[in-house]
């Protein structure tokens, strides 16, 4: 069952009185509407081109793949049948139908929504044939007169009745427009329809599926260090949310975490139809100030400059009384953990039992809790070789191996990592957040670093001490083949690091270093060892106290 | 009583085009490229010799210098596409120098008094002479209703083609109006279903058209043209954004198709009759292929000799045929194709989705739906040494990880192997696809990793 907005409703109510009259698209084929969804499934995909962390409620880039269970009842004959309350953001071109007998012979999405421009068009397609409501501003009497619409263009409506030609609201009356029941063929409900022929009379369950834009979810980490050393407590949500104006209710929902392909082709937005303008003639009086001169600009020729605006504003309109709606609707759902499961390369996660993703809605569910996870904290000094720098705060690394002998094991998919420590004496110690971070995806037995800003506790800097440049001997080579003729001399540099440590305990720091093609470690006066083919230092830094590195780097 | 007779004349004028609808005949083709012919054929009614024919429900964005009519016995004299549109603004603009009735209304008693007024200017507001007086419209705010004898016949709800013809005699007889149009597409969007278990995949096709010319084209033959027979010469590049620069097309075909022709392109002409309603996007079936052979792999490509700090995940890749032996058997239009699976409860769920240009039958492809989350590659450089001034020696270690339960099968791709570089020692035999590439084919265990270590010698 659909959510039911108080608006909806009223929509819905006027859509049943304009459907059985709505003349068909081809004239030979019924109208026929399937069931109200019976089953429901909603799969959330990120937006793969987001980097790590939180997502943007106004602007939701990620997408879903949406998968309805209807049941239909098809008399002999041909049929338009009709699936409404899809999501607004549907891409139709990827709407698939299973389960009809015959199969599909087209499918179509129309674009434009019931609305006040909706209705002038449609009722121009159809004749233009509108009564015409006119008040009298003295008696208050209501005077009702047939008219045509002759033009509803974006820019006013001029409409004839046997009076003659005149304007919509330009006379400073009260006047609007009555539509006929039959001015239709418009949806109150973003509709997919399908056109099916039948032989003998079908009761089928269909089953259609759609990938809807609007959605997306992020994994949110939450990592507590523990008083006992080495230990860390990791916890996450999934929060997901639909920016749809359709919500989902008791829906089986998942989400696929890793990176999939999106070619970003343009999805036709839906019209969501505009406010009639009223625009008149130039309306300026004898105590108007003079109007500025303007330039109006040109458009092609069939452009219509006010479509862009809608065009812009989809797929995800975000009015602002919803935003404040969107704002408070943050419903955690408890701490059931969601299922994971493989799906190909990527990895499905299964929300426990049904719920509902309403519109304009985030939602929140457990996706993994490991407590006593081992952790290594390591101070990671990440430099170029000789480059001078003054004294600056050391990152902080929290490593680990992504296996069950850690009390892990499992994959981590990318998201944003909150990092809580005890604070103050271990009596009236407050859990507070000391840092931030983005974390990739993360395979199981993978190494995982958590990498946090540095606090002023611990810091390096780098000093060139000397540099020794080697004499040619000789004069300089000759041009030849295989020669640019600009050997490099021999440059000999040698440079010093220093750390200090303000802590009260003795700190792991590990420096690397980035050297040129061509320069070489040639001595240390602490072992270098190498990681990922660099050069790194592993150190202890006692209590209060301090380290230095003296090494040597040649360049050829 | 003029009005009277004006307002009939006008009912009759726009009852004309209904008319015509009756015996109407729209075919419609359209190309890859924003690009439309519509072939309209319905009767004019000729009066014999020069004589205006308005043709209404034509595309709001034709192209009015492609216009064509053809009907026996005329001749064409001129064409015109009016595009002035009919709104409140116009309306009054034209009327200037012309005779308006004002109503006014009386706010307290509501009693109406009419007037004539002559517009005299619309610059700001509307000025009017009423008798001898000048009165600005509306100065006071009070309400005036503004009643216009007529529509002006330049001013169209909706841009107009008119053709003057001359016309040999009087008579009804069929005639063809062809123009060329943009806001019209298609494209083709495929659904692939990949059965793990059993390496096959089910490929349906669907057309998609989108009708964006604000007009909708009423039980139109319709026929669509793979490709763009156009600015020859110019380059074409990738319609849909293609993001990754690895090749698609690993073969192209050489079968030929059996759908007709149009030089060197394919038509699709969708087999009855449809609408085409503006702003409506239409799908039409035209491939059904199931349990094609299909290929999983993986591909991970390192674009130069360089270090990742961090592990890559591998590219997930998938690999058919579209010949018709173990293979779609259809040339492919360009367009997306969409990939999907069944989860643990059976459901099929998207796993990504790729654009392809259009395809020969009888072709290879391998196409890549996104990155692979267990299966990663780390790629470092261990030495670069100077050996002269023009020539290094770099050694690279590639470390694989699987963190999936099935053993794999990964291409190892080193890219940027510029100027003269060949492999002195490597722990895997590779093989050269091309002078800037090396590649190898590691097997990477279940839950496990593989290594492969190379030395490169590169002369510049």
């Amino acid at each position: 069952m659909r959510e039911a907005h108080p608006m909806r409703l009223i929509i819905t109510g006027l859509a049943a009185v304009a459907a059985p009259l709505a003349a068909p698209m081809a004239a030979h084929a019924q109208d026929v509407l399937a069931a109200a969804p019976a089953d429901i499934s909603v799969t959330v995909y990120r937006n793969p081109n987001r980097p790590e962390g939180g997502f943007d409620l106004d602007n939701l880039e990620g997408f879903a793949l949406i998968t309805e269970t209807r049941r239909v009842v098809l008399p002999v004959g041909e049929h338009r049948l009709r699936f409404e309350g899809v999501a607004d953001g549907i891409e139709p071109a990827s709407a698939m139908v299973t389960g009809l007998p015959n199969g599909v012979i087209e499918k179509n999405r129309d674009a434009a929504l019931i609305s006040p421009s909706a209705l002038i068009e449609a009722a121009q397609a159809q004749g233009g044939r509108v009564l015409l409501t006119r008040s009298n501003p003295g008696s208050g009497a209501t005077v009702r007169t047939e008219g045509t619409i002759r033009s509803g263009a974006g820019d006013g409506v001029v409409f004839e009745t046997p009076d003659g030609v005149e304007a919509l609201r330009c006379s400073g009356l009260s006047e609007t427009f009555g539509f006929q029941s039959s001015t239709s063929g418009l949806s109150a409900l973003p509709t997919l329809s399908v056109l099916t022929r039948t032989t003998e009379p079908v009761e089928a369950v269909v089953q259609l599926s759609y990938l809807s834009r609007g959605f997306d979810w992020a994994a949110d980490y939450v990592a507590n260090l523990r008083a006992d050393p080495g230990k860390m407590d990791l916890g996450a949500w999934i929060t997901l949310a639909n920016g749809n104006g359709t919500g989902f209710s008791n829906a089986r929902v998942q989400i696929v975490a890793g990176r999939l392909n999106r070619e970003s082709g343009e999805v036709e937005p839906i019209d969501i139809g505009r406010p009639i303008l009223a625009l008149c003639w130039p309306q300026g009086s004898t105590s108007d100030s003079p109007p500025p001169i303007t330039i109006q600009r040109a458009f092609p020729l069939g452009f219509d400059p006010s479509r862009l605006e809608y065009a812009k504003a989809m797929p995800a309109p975000a009015p602002q009384q919803a935003l404040t709606d969107f704002a408070q609707r943050v419903v955690v759902t408890g701490s059931l953990i969601a299922e994971q499961e493989e799906l190909g390369d990527l990895k499905l996660y299964r929300m426990p039992g049904r719920t509902t993703v309403a519109s304009r809605q985030s939602k929140q569910v457990r996706m993994l809790d490991r407590s006593a996870v081992t952790i290594a904290k390591i101070y990671e000094a990440d430099l170029y070789a000789n480059e001078p720098s003054e004294f600056q705060p050391v990152p902080v690394l929290l490593r680990t191996q992504n296996d069950t002998k850690n009390n892990l094991g499992l994959p981590l998919p990318s998201g944003r990592v909150a990092l809580f420590e005890l604070a103050g004496a271990s009596a009236s110690a407050q859990r507070l957040l000391s840092g931030e971070t983005d974390l990739r995806d993360i395979a199981v037995n993978e190494e995982t670093e958590f990498r946090f800003e540095g606090g002023a506790a611990v810091q390096f800097r780098q000093i060139d001490e000397s540099r020794e440049i080697e004499e040619f001997p000789g004069p300089p080579p000759p041009f030849l083949p295989g020669n640019n003729g600009r050997n490099t001399p021999r440059l000999d540099e040698i440079s010093r690091i220093e750390l200090t440590n303000a802590h009260p305990h003795a700190i792991q720091v590990e420096v690397r270093l980035s050297l040129d093609d061509d320069q070489r470690l040639v001595k240390a006066d602490r072992p270098a060892a190498q990681k990922n083919g660099r050069p790194i230092f592993r150190v202890t830094v006692r209590a209060n106290g301090s380290v230095q590195i003296r090494y040597q780097t040649a360049s050829r | 009583m003029k009005l009277r007779i004006v307002l009939a004349a006008s009912c009759a004028l726009f009852a004309l085009p209904f008319a015509w609808a009756q015996d109407r005949a729209l075919s419609v083709t359209i190309y890859a490229d924003d690009l439309a012919l519509v072939q309209d054929r319905r009767p004019v009614d000729l009066t014999g010799g020069r004589q205006r024919l308005e043709f209404a429900g034509v595309s709001a964005q034709i192209r009015p210098e492609t216009v064509s009519l053809a009907a026996t016995g005329i001749t064409i004299v001129e064409q015109n596409f009016d595009f002035d549109l009919l709104t409140p603004a116009k309306l009054m603009e034209k009327a200037v120098g012309s005779v308006v009735t004002i109503v006014r209304v009386n706010p307290a008693t509501g009693v109406e008094t009419r007037e004539t007024a002559q517009v005299l200017a619309t610059n700001g507001g509307v000025v009017l002479k009423i008798g001898d007086r000048i009165e600005v419209l509306r100065d006071d705010g009070l309400p005036v209703r503004v009643i216009f004898d007529k529509v002006p016949e330049n001013l169209r709800s909706k841009p107009t083609l008119s053709v003057t013809v001359n016309g040999d005699r009087r008579g009804p007889r069929p005639a063809t109006l062809s123009y060329l149009t943009s806001g019209l597409g298609w494209r083709a969007d495929y659904v692939a279903l990949y059965d793990d278990a059993s390496s096959k995949i089910d490929v349906q096709g669907w057309v998609t058209l989108t009708n964006s010319s604000g007009t909708t084209y009423d039980n139109a033959a319709t026929t669509l043209v793979a490709g763009a027979p156009f600015r020859v010469g110019q380059y074409q590049g990738p319609q849909y954004g293609r993001q990754q620069q690895r090749p698609q097309l690993v073969q192209a075909g050489t079968e030929t198709g059996g759908r007709e022709r149009l030089g060197d392109f394919y038509l699709y002409p969708l087999a009855e009759r449809t609408t085409i309603a503006d702003l409506q996007t239409k799908q039409v079936s035209f491939l059904d292929v199931h349990g094609v052979p299909a290929e999983h792999g993986y591909e991970f490509r390192n674009y130069w000799m360089g270090t990742q700090e961090e592990p890559q995940s591998a590219k997930t890749v998938y690999r058919f045929s579209t010949g018709s032996a173990k293979g779609l058997g259809d040339q492919l239009p360009a367009g997306v194709l969409r990939f999907y699976m069944r989860d643990k409860k059976g459901d099929p769920q998207f796993i990504g989705e790729s654009a392809i240009d259009h395809t020969p039958m009888g072709s290879t492809l391998s196409l890549s739906t996104g990155d692979a989350f267990d299966i990663k590659v780390k790629p470092v450089v261990e030495k670069r040494e100077r050996v002269t001034t023009r020539r290094w020696k770099t050694t690279m270690r590639y470390t694989l990880s699987n963190a999936s339960p099935k053993a794999v099968t990964v291409v190892l791709q080193q890219d940027g192997l510029w100027g003269d570089t060949k492999i002195d020692t490597e722990s895997l035999k590779s093989t050269r696809p091309n002078a800037d590439m090396a590649q190898w084919t590691v097997n990477v265990p279940a839950n496990g990793s593989a290594e492969v270590t190379v030395t490169f010698d590169s002369s510049y």
